[in-house]
């Protein structure tokens, strides 16, 4: 109830502040206004930019040097190809929880096409893709045409794909027989770059596209924030809706496969420890850039941020334990800190 | 229940509250008396809803003081407000659908219950009818509040107040989307409350009703309260004058007419929805401003809705220009040529988010590309045309970037409409294009209106106020319990005989549980 007063008691005043407002008003509310701003658009940023030099001056020849950005970034690659992905679903407000079934998943059938059916590795990826693929349009299908709910439908969604993992793979760990072509995507560099770097940096660069300039993603902005009128407005919820969880699943898909090729093993569920990151990252993001909306670049942000912050401890030499309390402790802190700039704004 | 105190005084003084780049509070002065209902006026803008917030303990101002009894207070939180014995009845409605009346009630007062912790339920029931025979609303105190119409849950919301020992009563637009028996109880209601003692704050758009029910005024502009006195030293001109701050000739609106030559542009069939709409039929011609009149709950809604394709009706057909359309989706709607703008604005009408421009261009977005078939949209051009449907439309807003939320209803209703000007759509249905929309507001809506049909497209206007049909139509339906009653044509049609075919004999509509 509050919250829909002062929204209502905003509209009030913009109406006013069209045709007279003396300038001392706009200066004096405006100061406040763009600080707060600021706050909440770029705090994440200068945060950021602070663990980073704090890092730096405790690490000083391991933290800021080329090799160890590198193997950040590398770290970073599928956490970030997966909240990027995710990102499409969050912004139409969908919940997907099944991607890290779908991670292992797909890493469990590349590695079964491959080393057990001894497929072409192309072949077995193409395929695997199409996993992806058809697991997020069953996603998206019972979800968008059949009304389930988003939570519990992924959720159960992510057992039934686990149930297949080990179907195909019986659980074994698996770390021979991949041919070296196929381990190159995962190992080998292109212009002294990890090829995982690329790949993810092309993902979100085609995730930003989607959304921030295409038709389509500028309706899917609209389904999340309002899906009446969007569909009053006669875009194709439903439709889009599925496009959303498809493109979780082949992102998913493609995690699986890299995560196969990079430690050229696969081991059961392996997915399950990419779940919760992906989400940290992307609600870390909305916190950034456009407080309040889920965004790639702020995707990218929380991705990094969680990936330095990681990496920092370690070499910091915490335990595990203070490494757990400080990421979740970020998390919540960066969550608050969104609303209050969607507040503001 | 004890009754109300005597002799309550608020006086608010010199309020002054900034927004960002805005006042919205300019040294605003209000006094409310218990006894006495005090209408509140004044544009959209004007600074009304600010000051009910302040009294509502949401906001707190920048400057100035409120009195009560005398006594200095501040109302830090809408709590305090609640203790003060202040009681609000917001536009929106504001109550838990999925619980029952008796509930709602006493939602907050504490339930009565067994052992601290089990709610007795008999009890509760008893308590809340006591309450609810005060105010002789014939509401069943344990049925679901979902299951009440829009009339019903408002008397469940001053129920609520009452049962609190509410000492003011503030009603922001209570009358929004009730019909004319119904504002009639909530008259007669209200000033039974002022007879106990009860201070009443009313706000609304409605001058006649500010003239039936009011024994005082205070007119706000521009933040400042620019007038206080008797409701009964004012008449209608002068209050419009004090309203938009300047002298408006109130002339008697022309209803706009159809060439009697006119083709059929549109015809609808036989539309039913199962309980709700029987079997409707009626055309619209090329050119006409075409009313529909009827009771909240009459079925107007859902048969417009139906017709655009929002909702599936069980039988029925839209014939477009005597071709017969499939309309199952408010896409083919769009593709059939009819577009809706829904009586819900604000859930319904555009994504609040979203800039002015974005909603603006939301259902042509394919029409800005960047090149060729491309599915990229040249944000340069997007604003081009935002920037002129802002100018057509004159719609008061500094930037076309600033998201919509921050619109007053008015001007919200025009972006919502600016989306469909440029569509080529040959229909228009506007549902309560006007709720919650000042008198200049309202004026432009109907000029937009009778513009469209001016250029040959189709429009039919629902509305609840029947002045504002009678004003700007030369022919309207009247729906009654999902079917078509009546039918009037003319320049010159009543307010009375849209009422009297609105009410079948036995009608009781706010007596129904």
């Amino acid at each position: 109830m509050a919250d829909d007063l002062t929204g209502s008691g905003q509209g009030e005043a913009t109406t006013k502040a069209a045709p007279g407002t003396t300038a001392e008003e706009s200066s004096g509310g405006g100061r406040n206004f763009s600080l707060a701003m600021i706050a909440g658009k770029y705090g994440l940023l200068i945060f950021f930019g602070a663990v980073l030099i704090a890092f730096s001056l405790l690490r000083p020849n391991t933290f800021p040097t080329g090799e160890n950005a590198e193997a950040i970034l590398t770290l970073a690659a599928p956490s970030l190809i997966m909240a990027v992905g995710l990102t499409v679903v969050l912004v139409m407000q969908d919940f997907d929880l099944s991607f890290g079934a779908m991670i292992g998943l797909a890493g469990g059938a590349v590695t079964t096409f491959i080393v057990t059916n001894h497929m072409g590795w192309a072949l077995a990826i193409v395929l695997v893709l199409l996993m992806g693929a058809a697991a997020g349009l069953a996603n998206g299908f019972m979800v968008s045409y059949l009304g389930g709910n988003s939570f519990i439908i992924t959720l159960a969604m992510g057992t039934v794909l686990t149930g297949v993992e080990f179907a195909l793979t019986h659980q074994a760990t698996i770390y021979s027989g991949f041919p070296a072509t196929f381990l190159k995507i995962g190992q080998g560099t292109f212009l002294g770059l990890n090829n995982q770097i690329w790949i993810a940096f092309v993902a979100a660069v085609l995730m930003w596209a989607l959304l921030d300039r295409t038709e389509l993603g500028r309706y899917m902005y609209a389904i999340g924030g309002n899906q009446e009128a969007a569909r009053l407005s006669g875009i194709r919820v439903k439709a889009f809706r599925v496009i959303g969880f498809i493109i979780v699943g082949v992102a998913a898909a493609a995690v699986g496969i890299l995560l196969i090729a990079l430690s050229s093993s696969y081991s059961p569920n392996g997915g399950a420890t990419y779940l919760l990151p992906a989400f940290a990252a992307v609600f870390l993001g909305a916190a950034v850039f456009r407080p309040g909306e889920f965004n790639v670049p702020g995707t990218v942000v929380g991705v990094l941020f969680l990936g330095v912050i990681q990496t920092g401890l370690v070499m910091l030499n915490f335990e595990t334990y203070v490494i757990n309390l400080v990421q979740g402790g970020i998390l919540i802190a960066a969550v608050l800190v969104s609303r209050l700039g969607a507040k503001v704004a | 229940m004890t009754g109300p105190e005597k002799g309550l005084r608020i006086e608010a003084r010199g309020l002054i509250k900034h927004y960002p780049g805005v006042l919205a509070l300019n040294k605003a002065d209000l006094t409310v008396e218990a006894g006495s209902i005090h209408g509140l006026l004044g544009k959209n803008g004007a600074g009304k809803s600010t000051i009910i917030k302040v009294l509502a303990g949401v906001i707190q101002p920048d400057g100035g003081e409120i009195k009560i009894d005398g006594e200095p207070t501040e109302i830090h939180s809408p709590h305090a407000a609640g203790e003060l014995g202040f009681a609000f009845a917001h536009q929106e409605l504001t109550d838990v659908p999925n619980l029952t009346v008796g509930e709602n009630v006493l939602l907050g007062l504490g339930y009565p219950t067994t052992g601290g912790a089990f709610v007795r339920k008999r009890a509760l029931r008893r308590k809340a009818a006591e309450v609810l025979d005060r105010l002789e609303a014939g509401i069943d105190p344990g049925a679901p509040l979902a299951s009440l119409s829009i009339a019903q849950r408002r008397m469940v919301v001053i129920a609520r107040g009452l049962a609190a020992d509410a000492r003011l009563f503030v009603l922001d637009e209570p009358t929004a989307s009730l019909t004319d028996s119904e504002i009639d109880h909530l008259d007669r209601t209200l000033k039974s409350l002022r007879d106990q003692g009860v201070a009443i704050l009313y706000v609304s758009h409605r001058l006649d009703e500010i003239f039936a029910m009011t024994d005082q005024v205070t007119v706000m502009l521009d933040g400042a309260a620019v007038h206080h006195g008797k409701t009964a030293d004012l008449d209608k001109a002068k209050l419009i004058e004090l309203i938009t701050g300047s002298v408006i000739a109130v002339e008697k609106r022309i209803p706009h007419t159809t060439p009697a030559a006119a083709p059929n542009l549109m015809e609808v069939k036989g539309m039913t929805i199962p309980g709700i709409v029987n079997n409707v039929s009626f055309e619209l011609k090329e050119g006409e401003m075409l009313g529909l009149a009827g009771l909240v709950g009459a079925g107007r809604t859902e048969l417009m809705r139906a017709i655009f394709g929002a909702d599936r009706a069980a039988s029925g057909e839209v014939l477009m220009r005597g071709k017969k359309m499939r309309i199952r989706s408010p896409r083919e709607g769009l593709k059939a040529g009819i577009v809706l703008l829904p009586e819900d604005r604000k859930n319904q009408g555009g994504v609040l988010d979203f800039s002015v421009r974005k909603n603006m261009t939301l259902p042509s977005l394919s029409k800005f590309r960047v090149v060729g078939p491309a599915p990229f949209p040249s944000e340069r051009r997007e604003k081009k045309a935002a920037k002129d449907l802002v100018g057509r439309l004159s719609i008061k807003v500094a930037n076309v970037e600033h998201p919509t939320r921050y619109l007053s209803g008015g001007n919200q209703q025009k972006v919502v409409l600016a989306k469909w000007l440029d569509s080529g759509a040959d229909v228009f249905i506007f549902d309560e294009p006007t709720q919650g929309i000042d008198v200049e507001g309202k004026e432009e809506v109907y000029q937009l209106m009778t513009a469209l049909a001016d250029q040959g497209k189709g429009v039919i206007f629902v509305s609840s106020e029947f002045n504002e049909l009678t004003g700007t139509c030369s022919r309207i339906l009247v729906m009654r319990e999902g079917e078509l009653v009546g039918q009037f044509e003319g320049v010159d049609i009543s307010e009375g005989e849209l009422v009297d075919a609105c009410y079948s004999h036995e009608a009781e509509p706010l007596a129904a549980s």
